[in-house]
């Protein structure tokens, strides 16, 4: 096993912790227009916080980081090593 | 609103219903149908009282399988320590067992609940799915597959064998519980029974895997309870509570004893025998 799927996985978690932060501090009018839930200014749900949103992100972004955590470890370490070619 | 009797008795229905592989959720619809009851699923005060519910069938879960739980994050603490998951280490195996299979429904329950709720929370809607719950359950006891249980070793030992990918598609299962009629426990029991694992072995994932899983989702909407929409529920809604505890932990330990030497069979009867008689009273407008 190479080590770029940990890598992937330390940078997605990143990325999902942000858009966490970034969905439970900002209301939906507010967010990336490529965010999904956002919506105009004059939107009812202009101050909706997508909070589930963020919980799912940072669900995620913890998986993400619990996964590069493991496979960087003792074990994952001996699994890449015993997996490289002689 | 509702009344201290109507709350008594949902709770009672809630708590017992919950564990059952019979859809809590459907029956919580059908019921008040039935006895005409002025209570819709989509009710604010209605899902203030349901959060109450569910946190107390939340917290019996985890007093019932409080050892289990202590032992489960211990491994995970552990593992997380020893930054490996080792094969020999069955509760922190098992642990990971868990969050893999609570992970996807997480999700979904999270981005589609609502949605589902509001589109398919009808009594008519909810019998059909009951019938189609009771031909899951009866379908995953003939598909299951025949295997020989290893009885030497305990059932946490043989659930920390199942792989990642089963364990995430049973924890995935439960998703189908976010629609009325179709059961959360009875979808991850049936998809337990298709992975090889014996009905006592399901039945143990199936409630360790529901602890987080509704607990969460109670505990998301406590703020439902303590603001505007909880007025006048807070009352009926701790008698819901207090009576759905009672019979969670009684249905769990009954259950528990049960699947040692029974299966689903009867549970699917009663959701299709159920099912179709109340669809066919609906579809003749009584």
């Amino acid at each position: 096993m190479n080590r770029l799927l940990p890598i992937l996985s330390l940078l997605a978690g990143g990325v999902l912790i942000v858009i966490a932060v970034i969905y439970a501090v900002e209301p939906a009018a507010s967010l990336p227009a490529f965010f999904p839930g956002h919506v105009s200014a004059t939107d009812p749900e202009a101050a909706h916080h997508h909070i589930k949103h963020a919980i799912a992100a940072f669900a995620l972004g913890l998986a993400a980081f619990a996964y590069a955590w493991f496979a960087t470890g003792p074990a994952g370490r001996s699994g890449a090593a015993r997996s490289q070619p002689s | 609103m509702i009344s201290y009797l109507q709350a008594a008795i949902l709770g009672l229905l809630q708590g017992f219903a919950e564990p059952f592989p019979i859809s809590s959720l459907g029956h919580g619809v059908l019921l008040p149908r039935i006895l005409g009851w002025d209570i819709h699923q989509d009710d604010p005060f209605f899902l203030s009282f349901l959060v109450a519910t569910h946190l107390a069938t939340a917290l019996v879960l985890v007093g019932f399988f409080w050892s289990d739980w202590k032992r489960i994050v211990g491994g995970l603490l552990r593992s997380l320590r020893e930054r490996e998951i080792r094969a020999d280490d069955a509760d922190a195996r098992l642990g990971w067992l868990l969050v893999a299979g609570t992970i996807p429904v997480g999700l979904i329950g999270l981005l589609a609940e609502k949605p589902l709720r509001a589109a398919f929370a009808s009594p008519e809607t909810a019998a059909i799915f009951l019938t189609l719950n009771g031909v899951m359950l009866l379908g995953a006891e003939r598909l299951r597959k025949r295997v020989t249980f290893d009885t030497e070793v305990g059932s946490d030992e043989r659930l920390a064998r199942l792989g990642w990918g089963k364990a995430a598609v049973i924890g995935t299962s439960q998703a189908i519980g976010l629609l009325p009629g179709f059961s959360r426990s009875g979808a991850t029991m049936s998809s337990g029974l298709l992975a090889g694992l014996s009905n006592e072995d399901s039945a143990r994932f199936a409630f360790l895997l529901a602890t987080p899983i509704i607990g969460a989702a109670a505990l998301l909407k406590v703020p439902d309870l303590l603001g505007p929409d909880g007025d006048g529920v807070r009352g009926p809604a701790l008698v819901g509570a207090i009576c759905a505890a009672g019979t969670t932990y009684i249905a769990v330990k009954f259950l528990l004893r049960f699947f040692e030497t029974n299966r689903l069979t009867p549970f699917g009867i009663y959701c299709i025998v159920v099912g179709v008689g109340l669809s066919a009273a609906f579809a003749l407008g009584l």
